[in-house]
C-alpha cells in the first residue's frame, strides 16, 4: 500500500471496515445503557466543571510551603518510588535470570518463576497494598512495599526476554575454553544485557512515581493521601495547588530521569 | 596428540551426517579439513572440543599431566577441564561485540581461574601484558582498548585467534577461519596460524583449497561423513573434483549461489609450487 | 596503546571505582529514603506472620458471590471500553492538530505542550477532580479514562501522522479534495490499523486503571474488591480478586491477539 498512488482500500475492504465499526459501535452504546452511562451528562451537567474550577481557583499556593507536611508528603512519594524501584528491580533481574533458558539449566525452576511472574504481573496493585496496609500499617512502608512487588511483576518477564534473546554464539565460545555458567553469565550475557536493564530501572521509576501517587489513596501516603484528603474535606483550593505540584513533580522526575539515562547510557563502558 | 576413532552421528530423522571419521594429528602437524558444504567437516570438528557428543566412536585428548581421555564418554566437570586445553576459532568469530578486543583475548583463560577472581576481574598485570602481546603478535595491538563491535571482520578474526593462543592450549581447532575474509587476509591469517603447528596440532576446516596447499602439512577430505582423503596436501584436479564434484555441479544448476563457493584455481598444478614456503 | 597505558586503564580498582561510587551513593539514597519511608523490615515479617490467617481466610474464595460480581465485572469492562473508544477520538483530534505536516506552529507547539502536561496527570487525580463535579459512578469513570488516554495516544497518533509519507497526502490534494477529504482520505486512513492498535494497547491499559478507578468512585469489580477487603468479608474479596485476575488476563489476550493479526495486515489492512 505504501505507492505513489492515492491510498484506496478494496471494496471487501471497505465493507469489512464497516462491520467491524458499526459492531464497535452497537457495543459501545449497549455498553452504556447498560452502566448508565450518559453522555449528554457532559452538556447539561458541565455546569458543574466549571462551578468546582470557580471554588478551586486562584490555587492556594502558599498551603506548599505553609504546610510543613506537603514537603513530607513529597519526599514520601519519591521515597517510595526510588525504593519500590530499586529493590522491585534488583529482584526482578535476580528473579529474570532464573526464568531465562540460556542462564537456569533446571526447567522445574524456569517454570516456577515464570507461573510466578506472570500471576504477579496481573495481580493489581490495589489488592496488594490492602494487604501490605493489613500486614505493615498505613503509611508510605506499605506503598513501597506495594511497588516493589508491582515492578517485579512488570519487569520481570521483559528483562528474562532480554537476557533470552542476546548472542548466544560468543556464549558457546566461552564456554568452550572451559569456562563455568556464572562466568559466562558475567562476560557474555551481563555486558549485553546491562544497558536495558539501566534503561528501564529509569523507566520504572517513572512509573513507580505515577502509581506511588495513586497508591497515596489507599494508604499509601504521600502527596496522594494529601490531595485525597483535600479534596474529601472540600478545600478545593488546597487541592488545586497539590494538583500542581503533583505534575511538577511527575515532570521534574521525568525530565530528571532523562538526563541521567542519557548521561549514564551514552558514553562509558555502558554505551 | 588428538586421536579419532570411528565417530559417527546421525540427525533426528535418521539421516547419517558422520559415519566412521577416524584420524590421529601430532604436534607438528597443520591439518587441513575439505569438504562440499553438508559433508559433515564442521560437525567434525565440534565433536572434538565436545560441543557435539558423537552416538559412537571415540575422540582420545591428552590433559596436561599426559592422561588420555575420551571426549565422547566423560564427565561434564573433567570435560571443563580439557576444553581449557584444546583451543577454537569459530567462523563467525563469536566474540562478545560488548567488550573490548583486549578482554575478549583474557576471557579465554577463564577456565583456567577461580571463579570467583573472574567474577571480578580479577586478571592479573601478567596475564593482560600476555593477552597484548597475543594481540601484538597478530599486528593488532593498537586496538587493544577498542571495542570489538567496532572492528572490522579480518580484526575481528585476529583477536578471536589471539583468544585461542592466549588461552595456551594443546591442540588448536578453526572452524573456516578465512571465510570472512578478502584473500589478502586470508593470506595473512593463513601465516599466522602455520607456526602454530610448531607447538600443538592444529586442525582447521577450510573451504579454500589453494590455501590449504599452501600452508598446511596434511589435508583430510570429508565427503558424505566419510574420510575420503589423508595425506599430501597438493590436490590434482582429478582429485578435487572428486571432493566438490556434486557441489560444483549444484553451483552449476543453483539459481542462486551458495556463498561458501570454493574457490578451485588449481587449474595449473605447477602454480601453487611457486611460492610454496 | 601502550602496555602501561592498557595495564593502567583497565586495573579492576579503576575499572570499578566508579561504579563503587555510584553503588555507595544508591545505597546512601536507599537508606535515606528508607528512613523517610519509615521502612521497618522486623515489622514486614511479623507482619507476614501475623497476616496468615488473613491470608489463609482469603484462600478461600466465597462461591456464591461470583452471581453478584457479574454486573461489577461487566461495568469495569465497560467503561474501559467506553473510556478507551471516547478517548481515541479526543487524542485523534488533538493528534491532527498537533502533527507538524498539518499544522502550522503556533497552533502545533501549544497543543503539544498540553498533550505533555496531560502525561504528567495522574488518572485517578482526573478521577477525583471529576467526581467532585459530577458525583460517584461511571460518568466519571469512562470521562477519566478518555481524558487520561488523550495524552498517550494524541502523541504517538502525531507521530504516526507525522510518519505518513508526504507523496500520498499530496497525491489526493492534486485531484482537487477538499481539506475535509484530504484529512479524511490522505491522513486518517492509512493510518486506522495504527490508529486502532494503539487503541487497543490502550486498552490493557484501561481496564488495570479501572480497577483502581473503581475503587475511588467510577464503580465496578474495583469498587467490590477494596469495599468487602474493608469490611472484612475476605471470601468475596478473593472472589472479586480472581474475577479482576481473569478480567486483566482475558483483556490482554484478546488485545494482543487483534494487535498480532493487525500488525501482519490481516484483518483492517
Amino acid at each position: 500500500m505504501k505507492d505513489r498512488s492515492i491510498n484506496v482500500l478494496s471494496p471487501a475492504g471497505y465493507r469489512q471496515r464497516a462491520t467491524a465499526f458499526s459492531a464497535i459501535a452497537i457495543l459501545l452504546v449497549a455498553a452504556s445503557l447498560f452502566m448508565g452511562f450518559d453522555p449528554a451528562m457532559l452538556f447539561t451537567e458541565f455546569h458543574y466543571v466549571t462551578d468546582l474550577f470557580v471554588s478551586m481557583s486562584p490555587p492556594n499556593l502558599s498551603l506548599l510551603w505553609a504546610d510543613k507536611t506537603i514537603g513530607m508528603a513529597v519526599l514520601e512519594t519519591v521515597s517510595m518510588a526510588f525504593l519500590g524501584t530499586l529493590i522491585g528491580g534488583v529482584l526482578a533481574m535476580l528473579l529474570a535470570f532464573l526464568a531465562a533458558e540460556n542462564t537456569m539449566p533446571s526447567r522445574p525452576v524456569r517454570i516456577g518463576v515464570r507461573i510466578f511472574l506472570s500471576v504477579d504481573r496481573v495481580i493489581p496493585p490495589l489488592f496488594i497494598i490492602l494487604i501490605f496496609v493489613a500486614a505493615v500499617g498505613l503509611g508510605p512502608f506499605a506503598g513501597m512495599l506495594t511497588l516493589v512487588v508491582g515492578t517485579v511483576g512488570t519487569f520481570g518477564q521483559l528483562f528474562a526476554e532480554i537476557i533470552e534473546n542476546t548472542e548466544s554464539a560468543p556464549a558457546d565460545a566461552i564456554y568452550s575454553v572451559g569456562a563455568t555458567r556464572w562466568q559466562v553469565i558475567r562476560y557474555v550475557i551481563l555486558p549485553q544485557v546491562l544497558p536495558s536493564f539501566i534503561a528501564n530501572f529509569f523507566y520504572a521509576f517513572d512509573l513507580n512515581i505515577r502509581v506511588a501517587i495513586g497508591l497515596g489513596i489507599f494508604g499509601g501516603g504521600g502527596i496522594g493521601f494529601q490531595l485525597f484528603q483535600a479534596m474529601r474535606v472540600l478545600h478545593y483550593r488546597d487541592a488545586l495547588a497539590l494538583i500542581l505540584l503533583t505534575m511538577l513533580l511527575i515532570l521534574a522526575s521525568e525530565k530528571l530521569s532523562d538526563l541521567l539515562r542519557s548521561r549514564l547510557l551514552s558514553r562509558g563502558p555502558l554505551k | 596428540m588428538i586421536e579419532v576413532c570411528n565417530i559417527s552421528k546421525s540427525l533426528p530423522g535418521g539421516r547419517k551426517v558422520l559415519d566412521g571419521i577416524s584420524f590421529t594429528v601430532k604436534k607438528g602437524e597443520f591439518v587441513g579439513i575439505l569438504g562440499a558444504s553438508g559433508a559433515g567437516k564442521t560437525l567434525t570438528l565440534r565433536c572434538l572440543n565436545g560441543l557435539l557428543r558423537p552416538d559412537a566412536g571415540s575422540v582420545i585428548v591428552e590433559d596436561q599431566d599426559g592422561s588420555r581421555w575420551d571426549l565422547c564418554n566423560i564427565a561434564k566437570s573433567r570435560l571443563r577441564r580439557l576444553r581449557r586445553r584444546i583451543g577454537i576459532v569459530f567462523q563467525g568469530y563469536h566474540l562478545v561485540q560488548r567488550l573490548t578486543a583486549l578482554d575478549n583475548v583474557l576471557l579465554g583463560r577463564l577456565g583456567q581461574m577461580s571463579t570467583l577472581r573472574s567474577l571480578f576481574y580479577g586478571f592479573t598485570d601478567r596475564e593482560r601484558e600476555e593477552a597484548l602481546s597475543a594481540l601484538n603478535k597478530l599486528n593488532i595491538g593498537n586496538v587493544a582498548g577498542m571495542r570489538v563491535s567496532r572492528l572490522s571482520g579480518g580484526e575481528m578474526q585476529r583477536v578471536a585467534i589471539a583468544r585461542a593462543i592466549f588461552q595456551s592450549p594443546g591442540l588448536l581447532l578453526a572452524d573456516e577461519p578465512l571465510s570472512n575474509l578478502d584473500p589478502s587476509n586470508a593470506k595473512i591469517i593463513m601465516k599466522m596460524i602455520r607456526p602454530l603447528a610448531d607447538e600443538m596440532p592444529v586442525i582447521g576446516v577450510f573451504h579454500q583449497p589453494e590455501m590449504t596447499a599452501k600452508y598446511c602439512t596434511r589435508v583430510i577430505a570429508i565427503k558424505q561423513g566419510r574420510v575420503i582423503y589423508d595425506g599430501d596436501p597438493r590436490l590434482t584436479n582429478r582429485q578435487l573434483i572428486d571432493i566438490y564434484g556434486e557441489e560444483l555441479e549444484q553451483i552449476e544448476n543453483a539459481p542462486h549461489p551458495p556463498v561458501e563457493k570454493p574457490t578451485i584455481v588449481a587449474q595449473n598444478p605447477n602454480e601453487h609450487e611457486r611460492d610454496f614456503f | 596503546m601502550s602496555m602501561k597505558e592498557i595495564s593502567f586503564s583497565l586495573h579492576p580498582l579503576r575499572r570499578y571505582g566508579r561504579v563503587l561510587l555510584v553503588a555507595a551513593g544508591i545505597l546512601l539514597l536507599a537508606e535515606g529514603a528508607a528512613w523517610v519511608c519509615g521502612a521497618r523490615w522486623g515489622l514486614l515479617f511479623k507482619g507476614i506472620a501475623s497476616s496468615t490467617d488473613l491470608l489463609v481466610q482469603l484462600s478461600s474464595p466465597d462461591w456464591s458471590a461470583f452471581a453478584d460480581l457479574v454486573q461489577p465485572a461487566l461495568n469495569s469492562v465497560f467503561i474501559a471500553i467506553v473510556g478507551t473508544v471516547a478517548g481515541t477520538v479526543i487524542s485523534l483530534v488533538f493528534a491532527l492538530l498537533a502533527a507538524s505536516n498539518l499544522t502550522p506552529p503556533w497552533i502545533r507547539q501549544p497543543v503539544r505542550a498540553l498533550l505533555g502536561l496531560e502525561r504528567a496527570l495522574p488518572e485517578i487525580v482526573i478521577l477525583l477532580f471529576l467526581v467532585a463535579a459530577f458525583g460517584l459512578g461511571p460518568f466519571a469513570g469512562v470521562l477519566a479514562l478518555a481524558i487520561g488516554s488523550v495524552g498517550m495516544l494524541g502523541k504517538l497518533i502525531a507521530d504516526a501522522i507525522e510518519e505518513l509519507d508526504p507523496v500520498s497526502i499530496e497525491a489526493i490534494q492534486a485531484v482537487g479534495a477538499t481539506r475535509v477529504q484530504v484529512v479524511v482520505f490522505g491522513v486518517i486512513q492509512p493510518i486506522v490499523p495504527s490508529i486502532i492498535s494503539f487503541a487497543l494497547f490502550r486498552f490493557e491499559y484501561s481496564i488495570r486503571l479501572s480497577v483502581v478507578l473503581g475503587a475511588v468512585g467510577a464503580g465496578g469489580i474495583g469498587l467490590e474488591l477494596y469495599r468487602s477487603f474493608v469490611q472484612l468479608d475476605y471470601g468475596r474479596a478473593t472472589a472479586s480478586l480472581i474475577v479482576t485476575l481473569l478480567l486483566v488476563f482475558l483483556s490482554e489476550r484478546l488485545s494482543g491477539f487483534l494487535r498480532k493479526r493487525i500488525k501482519e495486515g490481516g484483518r483492517f489492512q
